[in-house]
């Protein structure tokens, strides 16, 4: 017998699902709905948006039925169902209410589909409706093959112990055992409420650097509201914004850098890193295939997310506790290369080497900081420890992800080719690599 | 009730057909039609309906003949609500050859959309055709929006 819980396809809202419900006097009625979710393994819950019909006849009985669409194979479900409640507030409603918004955000119809309520159903009986087609075959692995990918995935995570590897060894192990091939990681910086992207895969460009305002689309959103969220079929619109976003961009203009993007996306999942009840970042993925993301995956990357963040917090702090240093600090310059040009502009951080847009915010204090240190002292040896002290780099406090910054700041500047490079110097120590003599010239206003 | 020249078309062209129904206690049940004609009086519409997949819709009509019938463009979701009687007849020459071009323009369009050609065909078959001849009693507007839910025109008391 087919189960609630075996129709998880079905409650992806790709396809609408219908409802048909009747009046005391016995007229049926129809409505498409935009959502239906599975409340336990004997409730269904219906979004109620627009149709004031179905509302006004299940008070007047409570029977209805339900057509549903397995969004992979197609296949269609009935459901009996009596009406129980209407609940305008609650987790699943918030569940629902979050997921319309992410929806109608990504194809620029924010705010038009309000959630009225949730009506929840007793479902009586499900019935399987014969189908013309030839059974189709599933294209993903079975669950616990999946299962067991994710459980390397968090194993390789498990195993390591700086903010690097940790985050490669996310990002690797989501392309190899659960075969995600662009995949974004953000980190959270909660002083200017924007996630910027730490590392990627699958993309032209890494796009590291690169950031999200907290709220804005869907990572912005998983982030805001601290919960995974799915898109199945964007529209043809969001599409072409985001191919016309894609083509006109120039960093040393905006003092920006592009969010790496397939145009041609259909499918995105975000979802939190959230470690001790604290937001973290976003952990996101994209496809070119409608409906690659099911709820399984979103349950497989809440996994991964929850070990991505442990490891990072756990980074983090082992990083306040710095190693004796490999070797002593060289005091001597090895400047080699050709002198360099650092502009820093003080409002909002933003550094340019030889007029090229490197990176701005904190990660943008923290590079101005070891170029001075070094040009004054000739110093090239620093702890996070003592970072932490510097009242000019306005580290919030010590739960700000200074390793994560440092490690975005080491990354943009392989990626730029920069004529300085930071190297990692044992666990809580960074060392500066400086290829040629720079000069710094401060920028007010 | 008389339904209009624009109605008509857009009923006879390719959008999805949905029946509503309901059985002698008052429980309502789902199908889908596969091609719907209007009848030269205008008063009645006739939709095929494969009785091999839909037989719970098809005993509900004949027991209670309460009916609603949602005709949706799935390009634009523009989307009109016919309500009415309902008597089942045997399928003609004519209404099988309908819901054959029916089907085969619905894939087109879903086609177009992106949308699988395994999937429809789970939904649309024309097994075991028979007709539901539909006698109009009322016609909504059910676009979604500030009109749906809107009678376009409802047969005088």
């Amino acid at each position: 017998m087919t189960k609630l819980a075996d129709l998880q396809a079905c409650f992806e809202g790709v396809i609408p699902s219908i409802v048909a419900t009747a009046a005391a006097d016995g007229t049926p009625n129809i409505s498409y709905l935009s959502q239906v979710v599975r409340v336990d393994d004997d409730h269904v819950g219906l979004s109620h948006q627009f149709f004031s019909k179905t509302a006004a006849n299940i008070r007047e009985n409570p029977h209805a039925a339900v057509l549903l669409v397995d969004a992979r194979s197609g296949e269609q479900y009935r459901l009996s169902v009596t009406f129980v409640e209407s609940r305008a507030g609650g987790e699943i409603f918030e569940h629902v209410r979050s997921h319309i918004e992410a929806a109608s955000a990504q194809t620029g119809m924010a705010g038009i589909f309000r959630l009225r309520g949730i009506d929840v159903y007793r479902v009586n009986e499900i019935s399987r409706i014969g189908s013309a087609a030839a059974p189709s075959v599933s294209e993903t692995a079975p669950l616990p093959a999946r299962l067991a990918g994710v459980a390397r995935v968090v194993q390789a995570v498990a195993t390591t112990h700086a903010v690097d590897t940790i985050i490669d060894a996310a990002l690797d192990g989501l392309r190899a055992e659960l075969g995600y091939q662009q995949i974004l990681l953000l980190t959270l910086d909660r002083a200017r409420a924007v996630l910027t992207t730490l590392a990627s895969r699958g993309y032209e460009r890494t796009g590291v650097g690169s950031e999200v305002p907290m709220g804005e689309g869907l990572i912005g959103l998983a982030a805001a509201e601290a919960r995974a969220l799915r898109v199945s079929d964007l529209s043809r619109v969001q599409r072409f914004a985001a191919a016309v976003r894609d083509t006109s961009h120039d960093e040393n203009r905006t003092r920006t850098i592009a969010l790496p993007g397939i145009p041609e996306a259909l499918s995105q999942i975000a979802v939190p890193l959230i470690a001790q009840g604290q937001i973290l970042g976003v952990l996101f993925a994209e496809s070119r295939a409608r409906f690659t993301f099911t709820a399984e995956d979103e349950s497989a990357l809440v996994v991964v997310a929850g070990q991505i963040g442990a490891a990072l917090t756990l980074a983090e702090t082992q990083a306040e506790d710095p190693q004796e240093a490999p070797q002593p600090p060289g005091g001597s310059r090895e400047a080699k290369g050709a002198p360099f040009q650092v502009i820093h502009h003080v409002f909002d951080d933003s550094v340019f080497i030889d007029n090229e847009y490197l990176i701005k915010g904190v990660s943008g204090r923290l590079l101005v900081f070891f170029l001075e240190a070094y040009r004054r002292e000739g110093r090239r040896d620093f702890t996070n420890r003592e970072l932490r002290l510097v009242k000019a780099l306005r580290l919030p406090d010590i739960k700000d992800n200074l390793e994560t910054r440092l490690l975005l700041l080491r990354r943009r500047l392989e990626e730029r080719r920069a004529p300085v490079r930071l190297v990692p110097g044992g666990r809580g120590r960074v060392a500066l690599q400086v290829l040629g003599e720079p000069s710094i010239e401060h920028v007010h206003g | 009730m008389q339904i209009g020249n624009e109605l008509s078309a857009f009923l006879r062209s390719p959008v999805m057909i949905i029946v509503g129904s309901v059985d002698d206690h008052g429980r309502p049940d789902i199908a889908r039609a596969v091609g719907a004609r209007v009848a030269a009086d205008r008063a009645t519409v006739d939709l095929v309906i494969s009785a091999w997949q839909w037989p719970d819709t098809l005993a509900n009509l004949r027991a209670t003949g309460r009916t609603a019938v949602t005709f949706s463009r799935p390009s634009d979701y523009v989307s009109y609500q016919l309500k009415g009687r309902a008597s089942v007849l045997e399928p003609d020459a004519e209404a099988i050859q309908l819901s054959h071009r029916y089907m085969s323009d619905i894939s087109g369009v879903l086609r177009g959309l992106g949308v699988e050609d395994v999937h429809v065909a789970a939904w649309l078959t024309h097994r075991e055709p028979v007709i539901a001849r539909v006698e109009v009693e009322a016609i909504f507007v059910q676009t979604p929006g500030p009109k749906a839910g809107q009678p376009l025109a409802a047969r005088a008391p």
